[in-house]
């Protein structure tokens, strides 16, 4: 043993090799290398790597990071951790290969362009799942504060409603002093904290008893609240925000959860029937809603206005085939101008699917299956219901997110504006979606502390308690 | 810090101190019995298959709809003319030409016009069917419908599109061969001269097209050219006789008499006539006119038979409204718009070029979309609301004259790829629409209308000297002072047929003043050019 190790020994961190995850990490880097090779040949018409610090860059961090978890002994899920970096590898490469002037920020007096910008982005968001996956040894903090989580979100959600900026149509983006962000991605991992903590604890209940109304059994009436706000606060989303797409998201992750918990199909039956009549009712009151569903059934109604968008994407499909163009050899950009608008945030997955071919896109769906199996698995082999539960929904904030995006620019189901997790630009959406894939590995950690938390000695211990106790009263203030 | 019965508010608190005793985790249950509970809650794992399953579901969908755009639709997609790929294409590989039957050239590329070659087009009169290419207002004509071809996007052997990418030169233009007579068409449109009109003649064996012309058209080297082009559109598009609108397609047009033809394939077809029909009051009617609730169907005053009542031959032969309007209640609403529809009418000819549907009735009125017998009546002999297109009338001689069996019209037949590969567009029968023996009485009485005792008088004109010819004359008239639009459907020669041909010049008066010499000159020369 070598002097290193036993320092690390010393102060109690064992390495633990990690096999699996570093042979799935080299035949990530071996793709995202020729990929590379792929793009910067086709632009030189030569075989060539070009000037390729972008790509080293993520895959040093890529290496820095599992080694980051061999050393610190974590023995978490090995496959989440390169299912997750080969989506964020290809963000990397596609970012770099669009229209460089689609994202520009100045960022401490340098000026980055969108294939530095997303870099920067993706390495904070596997930053922060790095983070999160080895310092979160506990989840008492998510579980026993889950009405201050819901009253942080509803917070947010009024903060937006009074301070956000509209882009695109929707109230989404709200800044604060230098920082600005998407609070509905946050948003989602708040609610899925909320759902697990309170299904997690009423679930018994929920299950096996109910009212019966009609030919529907509904839950015990006041455990009807909350679901009924939480329908609420999907209409409230897209009234207030227009945000279609996260309140979709929302919802169904609500509803998921919801049967996970109880196996009760007439809930999910029910939530839906309020789902289409809250649909129907929306349709008939707003504009935007109305197009959204118009332009879906045919777009090309109207080929030059409204329905552009997804025809444009639609053709990019057809340029793309079964093999896809290359990479680099596609048309995201027609001269100077973006052949399909918002090419770098909503409709990532059809210049992906152009480049990379019928092939290439299912392989990206899959590894969101993958993501989905591994978290699920986490989530069936939890200690107990609340960890159950939020993996569940954490994982399916991600992995249903991933399909109402693409399921909107493939025209399966009408468009919404969210993000295509882990490759989509953008901040907020990467450092959220690091976070949720951060807590996943920490969950799958079987070391990470049970509940309730053990005694810890010292000034930890006291300060941890005091903030427990004002926790515990502001929780029960408002709870 | 556990969560007790004792410390949740309200409603909460009382449900569940009376449901169970203080409880620390929520997973260690004690069992305890409550009230209409009989199962205890699943776990947590087993219920996650099921959402499992959802998820597949959801995503098999995504694939599904992946296939779907990337291989099925893929193609149709790639050769969209509003796919930037279209545009991107045509600037690097130079555009196939399109030449007609004998090799002339009716669209190429100057030879020198920078890397986005300009289009010249020799034959100004092939306009309507050629269409136009400029970088400044896209595409028309075959241009346009066979954009992908010709810039070499779609390529002609099946499975080459997933090469393409291996390839240095991933596009492979085609070059199109039309079954147009240039010296036909340019024959046409000098008997047009500046009179509005079209004229369609086909191959009524093979559906080919030998000749589309609209009059007035537009010069497309003028809209495709760098200077002026701008203005050029502008002024076609300001301009009151619509030069841009194809009439031989897209114009619709009151068809008087010669829809006769319709009405006797709806007779005849249905049973509802027989060559035999005669109608007893007939003779009497051609002085007093039919009256049909109230509305008196009138014929023009005309050396006809007066001896006897007409039968289905003399009918055609002297293009008697009345006895067609007889005929006409007798096939009924129903027939006539079935049949109708049986020869392409109520919905869009499927064609290269764009088409208009043509109409027997506006198709809002009780009986079988006609308001009363009086609309079917007149209907039956052209009139009322029957609109039609000369494409649609030449297909309608072409049925008749391919002995019932109506033929896809079709343009381009044959697309030559640079690299060598070749791709025939075969005739396609579209319905035998009625059988040969029927279609031969017919043609029979068309015959007579052109050579008979009675009918040369009025359509004689359109014989062809030393062939045997058939046609039918109509003389649609449009109300008010206007002058009624001159009409000529045929074919020649009438055993053995060459080509059908529909003419309609717009105001030209009765169909014996303009649109029947025309025919028989058209028809006369093509017989002439390919003996």
């Amino acid at each position: 043993m070598s002097a290193a190790m036993l320092a690390l020994h010393r102060v109690g961190i064992r390495p633990r090799m990690r096999g699996r995850e570093l042979v799935l990490l080299l035949v990530v880097a071996i793709a995202l290398t020729t990929g590379w090779a792929s793009l910067q040949s086709f632009r030189s018409s030569q075989l060539e790597v070009g000037d390729a610090w972008l790509l080293a860059t993520y895959l040093g961090a890529l290496a820095a990071i599992h080694l980051g978890f061999v050393i610190t002994g974590r023995r978490m899920d090995q496959i989440l951790f390169p299912a997750s970096a080969l989506l964020g590898g290809l963000s990397v490469l596609i970012m770099h290969r669009l229209p460089q002037d689609l994202a520009v920020q100045s960022i401490a007096g340098r000026v980055l362009e969108l294939g530095p910008l997303q870099l920067l982005w993706v390495l904070l968001g596997f930053g922060v799942m790095a983070a999160t996956a080895i310092l979160v040894r506990s989840d008492g903090w998510l579980r026993r504060y889950k009405y201050t989580w819901a009253a942080l979100g509803i917070v947010l959600l009024l903060l937006v409603f009074l301070f956000g900026e509209v882009t695109g149509g929707a109230r989404l983006t709200l800044t604060i002093g230098p920082i600005s962000g998407q609070p509905s991605e946050l948003l989602k991992v708040i609610l899925v904290v909320f759902l697990a903590g309170y299904l997690a604890e009423n679930r018994w209940l929920l299950a096996t008893s109910s009212t019966s109304v009609g030919p529907f059994k509904l839950p015990p009436l006041p455990y009807l609240l909350p679901m009924l706000a939480m329908w609420g606060l999907a209409l409230a989303i897209v009234i207030v925000q227009r945000d279609l797409g996260a309140a979709l998201l929302y919802f169904l992750v609500f509803l998921s959860l919801l049967y996970v918990a109880t196996r009760r199909a007439s809930y999910v039956v029910l939530g839906l029937l309020l789902f289409v009549a809250g649909g129907a009712v929306l349709y008939q009151l707003f504009p935007h809603v109305q197009d959204r569903i118009n332009v879906w059934i045919n777009p090309f109604v109207d080929p030059q206005g409204s329905g552009y968008q997804i025809i444009r994407a639609l053709y990019a499909y057809g340029r793309g085939g079964i093999l896809g163009t290359g990479l680099g050899a596609g048309l995201p950009q027609v001269g100077a101008v973006p052949s399909i608008p918002a090419i770098h945030t909503d409709f990532i997955f059809a210049a992906l699917a152009e480049e990379m071919g019928m092939l290439g896109a299912l392989a990206i769906l899959g590894l969101y299956v993958v993501i989905a199996e591994r978290g699920f698995r986490i989530a069936a082999t939890a200690a107990d219901d609340f960890r159950a539960l939020l993996a569940t929904g954490l994982t399916l904030v991600v992995v249903v997110q991933a399909a109402i995006i693409c399921g909107g620019n493939l025209r399966v189901v009408p468009l919404t504006g969210i993000t295509l997790p882990l490759i989509s630009y953008g901040g907020s959406s990467l450092l959220v979606n690091g976070a949720v894939i951060g807590l996943l590995l920490a969950l799958s950690d079987r070391a990470v502390e049970p509940p309730p938390p053990g005694a810890r000695a010292g000034v930890a211990r006291r300060l941890g308690q005091r903030v427990r106790r004002a926790g515990g009263k502001f929780e029960e203030a408002i709870s | 810090m556990s969560l007790t019965g004792a410390r949740l508010a309200g409603p909460l608190r009382r449900l569940r101190s009376g449901l169970r005793p203080r409880m620390n985790v929520p997973q260690a249950l004690p069992s305890i019995p409550v009230p209409g509970a009989r199962v205890a809650p699943p776990h947590i794992a087993s219920s996650l298959l099921r959402l499992a399953l959802a998820l597949v579901v959801g995503y098999s969908a995504l694939a599904t709809g992946l296939a779907y755009w990337q291989v099925v639709e893929a193609q149709r997609l790639t050769a969209d003319p509003l796919n930037p790929l279209v545009i991107s294409a045509a600037r690097q590989a130079p555009r196939g030409s399109i030449y007609d039957r004998s090799g002339v050239v009716l669209a190429r590329n100057l030879s020198s016009g920078g890397a986005e070659r300009l289009r010249e087009y020799p034959y100004v009169v092939a306009a309507p069917v050629v269409g136009y290419r400029s970088s400044v207002f896209g595409t028309a004509g075959l241009e346009r419908t066979y954009d992908a071809q010709l810039t070499g996007l779609v390529s002609l052997r099946p499975g080459d599109e997933l090469l393409r990418k291996f390839r240095d030169q991933p596009y492979n233009p085609s070059d199109l061969y039309l079954s147009l007579d240039i010296e036909l068409q340019e024959a046409a449109a000098a008997a047009l001269g500046d009179q509005h009109g079209a004229v369609v003649a086909i191959e009524p064996g093979t559906g080919r097209v030998l000749a589309l012309v609209s009059s007035p058209t537009f010069n497309p080297n003028r809209i495709v050219a760098r200077q002026g082009g701008r203005r050029y559109m502008n002024t076609l598009r300001e301009r009151d006789d619509s030069p841009l609108l194809n009439r031989a397609t897209q114009g619709l047009y009151v068809p008087g008499s010669v829809f006769k033809i319709v009405t006797a394939i709806a007779g005849l077809g249905s049973g509802a006539i027989s060559p035999q029909t005669t109608y007893e009051n007939q003779p009497d009617e051609y002085q007093t006119g039919f009256l049909v609730e109230g509305f008196r169907v009138r014929d023009f005053p005309r050396r006809v038979q007066r001896d006897h009542p007409l039968d289905f031959y003399e009918a055609t032969e002297v293009s008697s409204n009345i006895w067609f309007a007889h005929a006409g209640l007798d096939v009924g609403a129903e027939n006539l718009v079935s049949w109708a529809q049986r020869l392409g009418f109520g919905d869009r000819i499927p064609f290269e070029l764009p088409t208009s549907p043509s109409q027997v009735t506006n198709g809002d009125g009780p009986l079988a979309g006609f308001r009363d017998r009086v609309e079917l009546a007149n209907a039956a002999y052209g009139q009322a609301e029957a609109l039609v297109t000369p494409l649609q009338m030449a297909l309608v001689a072409g049925t008749i004259a391919n002995d019932g069996l109506l033929m896809h019209p079709k343009l381009v037949d044959e697309l030559r790829a640079s690299d060598g590969s070749v791709s025939r567009l075969a005739p396609q029968a579209w319905l035998q629409v009625l059988p040969a023996g029927q279609a031969g009485v017919i043609g029979d009485a068309m015959q007579l209308a052109v050579e008979g005792r009675y009918g040369r008088e009025f359509a004689g004109a359109a014989k062809v000297p030393g062939v045997p010819t058939a046609g039918k004359s109509g003389t649609a008239e449009l109300g008010g002072d206007a002058a009624p639009h001159s009409w000529f459907i045929g074919y020649a020669p009438a055993d053995a047929p060459q080509i059908a041909i529909a003419v309609i010049v717009e105001g030209g008066g009765a169909g014996a003043q303009r649109a029947v010499p025309m025919g028989g000159q058209l028809m006369s020369r093509y017989l002439d050019s390919i003996r």
